[in-house]
């Protein structure tokens, strides 16, 4: 092992020093090539960086790309280029706050659109303060930085964007950002809050594609708005980085390489053919990978966690007091007045007929959704309005009735992400260690690396658990958790549930198992139409006449 | 009247705009192909008019007849034999789109670049029925007329097929959700391949349509794809009645602009609309959100 | 497994790219038999429109007719031209590698540039610190005379935008004078750094000729719709329409033009009416209208010129830049035979001094840049004649006002 490493790390450095004489070496013409190479790969991994894990199809790259050369343009010529530099930077992380803290919610191909409306939008606004404000469209930017110098920024460039990349991978952020591109609800549920963390690598991104465009605006002399902002570079960007993988650091570098030689070659054989045999090619290409472009994450280790605060804990009273809470989707009301308590260290039962409006009430209390009317107080705070990540981290965790592990993230990582953005920091150990225990405890032990995709239905409600326990919380909701398990999945998944309660654990859980909830269950409430229809010790609620009725049906209705 | 100076012109812009739009609103909103290529399909038909016009002095109106059924089979076949592969092995909506996304890239270059061996890079124009008309005191003319006309009921038509016929149910439930459709008995595959077909069917109409009056070149079909984009997006994804309207609105909008405000926003003012409602209604105008 | 799969694939891919592009690009220079050119000119992307009128056909026939004539004299010898053609996909990157493709795995001799003020800009610090001469034909910038000072190597063919305005202007002027036009003057501009150029110039130029500026807008480069426009500058009540535009929007304008029945006495549109096409498309109705460019259509160098261009490419060459890049590229044939050897240095100072035989007439550029420029031109009887500076020989009377369209 060692040995590789070693020859690993010669042949590095060997590459780097080569890189780096490149200029002193090389013709005008590769110097030329090099050029395009460093500046698409800069391009691509930056790029990567956001929509690689987060999925987030971004074509907004000319816009930053172009920001950064009008910026040169501008600037270039009465500022040091550092100054320069810095103010295509800050450009670009001002436009990607703005544009982010509008638009991240959007998801799928409308960011796609819109993204790609941006750096249109953005376009015609700067021709329209050209015309009218400066009068003169184009801008000159005469520059004596040779096409060495050039070639050398980009090299800096590029090392610093794959430094950025490789520490944000490492921490936490990166676990978070890919948390967020496999299940965002979860990743929320979990702890992560996804705006912010998405905003931020957004940002950053952008900062890396202003900047490019900035050094590179002299090599041209002559910038317009049709020429800073080429839609074409959006394009150009995705594709090598879809192609290369984006959901690696390296990837994107060996989509650039081949995209960029090969157009080359085209060019220079074929120039009258040569986008009949570009589409082609892409055509090939794409049709000949065998899962698709979107490619599989690797998987990066996670580091040990730094902040977090406990919550302060009130230890006398309820745990949980729901008061009034009601809630209406334009007329129709599927919670009605609900009120309820839960002491400490009690399981109590929510049951009902299908559509009472039970996962409704669970996900207020989640904070999925905003209750139309009442309360929910939470030890001493008032958590209804709150979003979920933060009533996670106050220590209030659930499962979901259609199970929502984070398939691509291994089991480790799922639990992981709880830990790293979660309530208190781990009481023993750190955090492999804590999530050793998770699964064990649930019997996921040996299954750590296992992508979550892959698990069995009841180890994937395992999963869900565990990443429940891992916000240490002080109230689990389990909503219809022991759902489709057979008789002797059945008997662990009560003993399970028994042993957290034995270990201090509040449950609230929502079932259908009548079974279980005779078995675990200090109380229980019932619920039809929205309202609590009964109350009390499940074997008295059970019999209710009431309650048959609403599950069996009215002989009169 | 200013107004209907306004409304008037507007209209007929729009309804070029959303007749460039209708195709992919099917190849798209309900065949789930994120159609690149779209544009250059416009403007390779808009060549196809041009040549039997100047060639066979066929009017743009007969060529329609050629036109539509070529451009069906062609698109029917560019979907049977390379789009349904990635459709088939896609293991979610968001991989479907984006390998979607990466193959038509590709064909967008293959038809560029067939165009340009063919024409060259330089600019064409011809001109039918360039007369003019007057309607509520704006003059108009009758080609632009001609267009807006084919949008608005190849619009209806459209929204009839999709709401009132078996088959446009069965297309608007694969829009909706492909794998609940084909548990239903939905033969998926190949209604996608018709409805993207009819899609294609859609774009050589708009693009030997706006051949009477636009001068165009091999280049220009990313300009197009991007127009019906936003049209599609704003309108709500698969949503005809949406896309004609949303089609519409832009064509006012940026003729209103035009008189009142500034020639020179024209454009900043119809993204600036996009990205508003993008933002306030994210599904479009008339749009749901996707299952 | 998947992923290694693709990355197997993508290696294989750069590495065999990386072969062959090492193979293809290192070519064997040739002891001087022939006279290797070398251009990159937009095949594809939106300057292919005006790089495939202006300027690709007239390299092409220049070669034709140089090769026909027996090549190019050094010293004793006639040694014939060899062309390298790439395409720059309208991209200033692109260009610019393209100059270093030819410079360095090429190695040509001489290079031609590419279509347009921002290629041109682009390559024009590459070509200058190789010392290639660069006749920037088709680049119509206010800094012209700047670039020619601060490149040495480059020449300037087409003017500057302020001449084409003040040329324009002096020719209103003159009309105004004689009673045939009123001072209203109804003008658009497209928002391009030309048609900016053109209006700032214009508006000056205009002002000091005693005219009004009754309508003054721009408008974005790819408006599909101009008739708002239209509208509100004939409110205006001009006599004079002038747009500053681009091919598409100059056929769009002259179209909704004749559809709104807009007769103004002079209807002047930018580039692009003194395209082949604009008379295509119009026929009779382009007779009146005026237009950037003009040529002395009645001299017999450039029927001959229209003739051989025809036969050679099926197209006729467009009015304005068409013949000065013919002609361009005739005082470079010259400037080499002059001076006896592939010596760039040597080739560039002698186009820049020298006195040169084209089609165009007798040629002497002045600080680099080229003086006899035509601005202003007007199809009469089916032909483009220059009508401004009306200076220039062979300058014709304008036919005023314009013929009511048809």
């Amino acid at each position: 092992m060692g040995r590789t490493m070693i020859l690993g790390w010669c042949v590095g450095l060997a590459l780097a020093a080569a890189a780096i004489a490149y200029p002193l070496y090389a013709n005008g013409y590769y110097l030329a090539l090099g050029i395009s190479i460093l500046y698409f790969t800069i391009l691509a991994t930056a790029w990567a960086m956001f929509s690689g894990p987060t999925r987030y199809i971004s074509l907004a790259t000319v816009a930053f790309f172009g920001l950064g050369a009008y910026t040169a343009a501008v600037l270039g010529e009465t500022m040091p280029w550092p100054v320069v530099l810095l103010a295509a930077a800050v450009l670009g992380a001002l436009v990607a706050a703005i544009t982010g803290l509008s638009t991240l919610r959007l998801s799928g191909i409308y960011f796609v659109i819109f993204s790609f409306g941006l750096a249109e939008l953005i376009r015609q606004l700067v021709i329209w303060y050209e015309v009218n404000v400066h009068k003169s469209v184009g801008r000159y930017l005469f520059s004596a930085l040779t096409q060495d110098v050039l070639y050398w920024q980009l090299l800096g460039l590029m090392t610093l964007v794959f430094v950025a990349g490789w520490l944000l991978g490492r921490s936490r952020y990166g676990l978070a950002l890919r948390a967020i591109g496999a299940d965002e609800t979860a990743a929320g549920h979990s702890g992560i809050d996804a705006t912010r963390v998405k905003l931020g690598v957004f940002m950053l991104s952008s900062v890396f594609m202003s900047v490019t465009g900035a050094v590179m605006a002299p090599r041209w002399t002559y910038i317009d708005p049709s020429i800073a902002f080429n839609p074409m570079i959006s394009f150009q960007v995705v594709i090598m980085a879809l192609l290369g993988g984006a959901g690696s650091l390296f990837g994107p570098v060996l989509g650039v390489v081949p995209l960029v030689l090969l157009f080359e070659v085209l060019t220079a054989t074929l120039p009258n053919h040569f986008s009949i045999l570009l589409g082609a090619i892409f055509v090939l290409i794409v049709m000949m990978l065998p899962k698709g472009v979107i490619g599989l994450v690797e998987t990066w280790w996670c580091a040990a966690r730094t902040d977090g605060a406990a919550p302060v804990r009130n230890e006398s009273g309820p745990l949980l007091v729901v008061d009034g809470v009601g809630k209406s989707f334009s007329g129709l009301r599927a919670v009605d007045q609900v009120s309820f308590e839960v002491a400490r260290g009690e399981i109590v039962g929510i049951i009902g007929p299908n559509g009472s409006g039970k996962t409704t009430l669970l996900n207020m209390l989640s904070g999925a959704l905003l209750p139309s009317s009442g309360t929910i107080r939470f030890g001493d705070v008032m958590i209804n309005g709150l979003r979920p990540y933060r009533i996670a981290r106050l220590g209030l965790a659930r499962t979901f009735q259609l199970v929502r592990v984070m398939s691509d993230l291994t089991v480790a990582e799922n639990v992981a992400a709880a830990l790293l953005f979660g309530a208190a920091p781990p009481v023993s150990g750190n955090t492999t260690e804590t999530s050793r225990r998770l699964l064990d405890a649930v019997g996921l032990g040996a299954m750590r690396d296992t992508p979550a995709g892959e698990l069995t239905y009841i180890d994937q409600k395992r999963l869900e658990l565990a990443r429940a326990l891992a916000l240490e919380p002080r109230l689990v909701l389990l909503d219809e958790w022991l759902a489709g398990l057979n008789p002797s999945e059945l008997e662990t998944g009560i003993a399970l549930i028994a042993k957290l309660r034995d270990g201090g654990m509040t449950i609230i859980m929502v079932e259908h198992v009548m079974d279980a909830i005779r078995a675990l269950c200090s109380h229980c409430i019932v619920m039809n139409g929205g309202s609590v229809i009964a109350r009390g010790v499940p074997d008295e609620v059970l019999s209710d006449p009431k309650v048959v009725a609403a599950y069996l049906g009215d002989d009169d209705a | 009247m200013l107004l209907f100076d306004i409304v008037l012109p507007g209209l007929v812009l729009g309804g070029m705009y959303a007749l460039i739009a209708l195709g992919l609103t099917l190849q798209y909103g309900v065949a789930r192909v994120m159609n690149l290529s779209y544009g250059e399909s416009l403007v390779a038909a808009a060549f196809g008019a041009l040549s039997l016009y100047t060639g066979l002095g066929l009017s743009p109106l007969a060529a329609l007849l050629l036109a539509v059924p070529f451009a069906f089979l062609l698109n029917w076949l560019l979907y049977r034999f390379l789009l349904e592969r990635l459709m088939r092995r896609g293991k979610d909506r968001s991989a479907q789109e984006i390998d979607s996304i990466l193959v038509t890239f590709g064909v967008l270059f293959v038809i560029q670049g067939i165009m340009l061996v063919a024409f060259g890079g330089q600019y064409y124009s011809y001109s039918y029925l360039s007369i003019a008309v007057v309607v509520l005191g704006s003059t108009l003319a009758v080609n632009r007329l001609v267009a807006l006309l084919f949008a608005a009921g190849i619009g209806i038509a459209v929204y009839i097929a999709l709401t009132r016929t078996r088959m446009g149910t069965a297309a608007r439930a694969i829009a909706v959700d492909a794998n609940a459709a084909r548990l239903v008995g939905i033969d998926v595959s190949s209604l996608s391949a018709l409805v993207f077909a009819c899609g294609g069917g859609l774009v050589a109409v708009g693009g030997v349509l706006i051949s009477m009056f636009l001068t165009f070149n091999a280049s220009m079909g990313v300009v197009f794809t991007m127009k019906a984009l936003v049209v599609v997006i704003m309108g709500g994804v698969g949503n005809v009645m949406g896309a004609l309207v949303a089609g519409l609105i832009l064509g006012i909008v940026e003729t209103a602009v035009a008189r009142l405000v500034d020639p020179g926003l024209t454009l900043a003012a119809t993204y600036a609309l996009f990205l508003a409602v993008l933002l306030i209604r994210p599904t479009g105008l008339f749009g749901r959100a996707p299952s | 497994m998947f992923s290694a799969n693709r990355r197997t694939l993508l290696r294989i891919t750069s590495l065999t790219a990386m072969a062959t592009a090492l193979g293809t690009f290192t070519s064997a220079a040739d002891a001087q038999e022939k006279i290797r050119i070398g251009y990159a000119i937009s095949k594809t992307g939106p300057y292919a429109g005006g790089a495939s009128i202006t300027t690709l056909p007239n390299y092409e026939l220049w070669v034709k007719d140089v090769n026909a004539a027996g090549g190019i004299k050094l010293g004793d010898k006639r040694l014939s031209v060899e062309v390298v053609e790439y395409d720059d996909r309208s991209s200033s990157e692109e260009a610019v590698k393209a100059i270093e493709r030819l410079a360095n795995q090429d190695k040509v001799d001489f290079i031609f540039a590419p279509w347009g003020t921002g290629l041109n800009l682009a390559v024009g610090p590459t070509l200058n610190r190789l010392g290639y001469p660069h006749l920037a034909v088709t680049s119509v910038t206010d800094k012209a005379p700047e670039l020619a000072k601060r490149w040495s190597n480059a020449t300037f063919w087409l003017g500057t935008s302020a001449q084409i305005s003040e040329a324009l202007a002096e020719l209103l002027g003159k009309l105004k004078g004689e009673g045939k036009i009123g001072g209203n003057i109804a003008m658009v501009s497209v928002a391009d750094q030309f048609g900016i150029e053109l209006a700032v110039a214009g508006r000056e130029a205009f002002k000091k000729a005693g005219f009004t500026l009754a309508y003054d807008k721009t408008y974005p480069l790819g408006s599909q719709d101009l008739q708002p426009l239209l509208n509100d500058a004939i409110a205006a009540k001009p006599d004079t329409f002038i747009a500053f535009s681009y091919p598409p929007d100059t056929i769009a304008l002259t179209e909704q033009a004749q559809l709104l029945k807009f007769n103004p006495k002079i209807f002047y549109v930018g580039v692009g009416t003194a395209f082949p096409l604009f008379k295509g498309k119009f026929a009779a109705n382009s007779d009146g209208v005026m237009g950037i460019g003009g040529w002395n259509a009645d001299s017999p160098a450039l029927k001959d010129y229209l003739a051989r261009h025809k036969a050679a490419t099926g197209k006729e060459p467009d009015r304005w830049a068409s013949p000065i890049t013919y002609a361009s590229l005739q005082v470079l044939q010259q400037a080499i035979e002059t001076v006896g050897k592939v010596d760039r240095a040597a080739v560039a100072a002698e186009i820049r001094s020298g006195t040169f035989d084209t089609i165009i007439g007798k040629v002497k550029l002045k600080d680099g840049l080229l003086q006899e420029v035509w601005s202003a031109g007007q199809w009469q009887n089916g032909e483009f004649y220059g009508l401004a500076p009306t200076s220039l020989p062979g300058a014709r009377a304008p036919i005023m006002p314009k013929p009511q369209w048809q």
